[in-house]
């Protein structure tokens, strides 16, 4: 049978049932949303409303950094489709940070590695957002 | 003919919050098959998932599970994952706005062969996934 939920290191870089989500502003006043652990269905409903929240109170630009994130599934990738559709839409933008290779390869897997900004370095992801309009 | 050695066999509550437990025990059966990482975290990453589209789109079996079944097949690793809904299979959205509807596709990218059986008992899915040759376990 399954095995009990420990927190252990295992093949997806993090420990089982960790994910966490924290926020707070960078240089230039961009928003970043800091997500670690496993990133999965379970969990999608939660960085969705985080975003929706951050996006109808008017950021413009945000940075979703998947640093400390081992895994993402399609679900949450889905959540981050969203945001980027709803920023750009009123002419904002979103950047990813994620130098995970494997959590990476999954966005490739899903066929949104060109549609989905990533970058290695939160520095190289904020430079890749455009100046805030005034 | 010599039946396959069957690693894994569970049944999990079908609900999201069981997604974690899942991907632990599926890494640890995938491990021990002989995986390499990358192998590892594809079979986890596309078992996820399938386990994920049944409890979202499928009906749990009358006790409210689903069922994982993970057995080795000489070099290749078989999850089945089963559920008592009627899949019907739809156009998976090609719009790269979507927000969905990429899972099946994201599967097939990562497995060698996708099995998907239905009958009037429920659905089930089957994910293979070969061994490479040049593979070298991890501990």
């Amino acid at each position: 049978m399954i095995v009990p939920n420990v927190l252990a290191p295992n093949v997806m870089g993090g420990v089982v049932g960790s994910f966490y989500l924290s926020e707070h502003t960078a240089e230039g006043d961009v928003h970043v949303i800091r997500i670690g652990g496993y990133v999965d269905f379970d969990v999608a409903p939660q960085l969705k409303k985080r975003v929706v929240q951050r996006i109808e109170a008017g950021e413009q630009s945000l940075v979703i950094d998947l640093s400390d994130a081992g895994f993402i599934d399609s679900t949450a990738i889905g959540v981050l489709v969203g945001a980027l559709k709803r920023l750009r839409e009123s002419g904002g933008a979103l950047a990813v940070v994620c130098d995970n290779d494997n959590v990476r390869g999954i966005f490739e897997v899903v066929g949104l590695e060109s549609v989905i900004p990533l970058h290695r370095t939160r520095e190289d992801a904020l430079a890749a957002l455009p100046a805030p309009v005034a | 003919m010599t039946p396959c050695p069957v690693m894994v066999r569970c049944r999990v509550q079908a609900s999201a919050s069981e997604l974690h437990r899942v991907r632990r025990c599926v890494d640890d059966a995938a491990a021990a098959f002989g995986f390499g990482s990358t192998e590892r975290y594809e079979f986890v990453f596309a078992v996820n998932e399938a386990v994920t589209n049944a409890i979202r789109h499928g009906q749990p079996f009358s006790d409210g599970t689903i069922g994982v079944w993970i057995e080795a097949d000489e070099d290749t690793l078989i999850c089945s994952v089963s559920d008592g809904g009627q899949f019907e299979a739809g156009a998976e959205d090609r719009d790269a706005w979507a927000e969905g509807g990429r899972g099946l596709a994201a599967m097939a990218q990562v497995m060698d062969e996708i099995e998907l059986c239905t009958s009037s008992n429920g659905t089930t899915i089957r994910l293979h996934k070969r061994r490479s040759e040049a593979t070298e376990p991890d501990d």
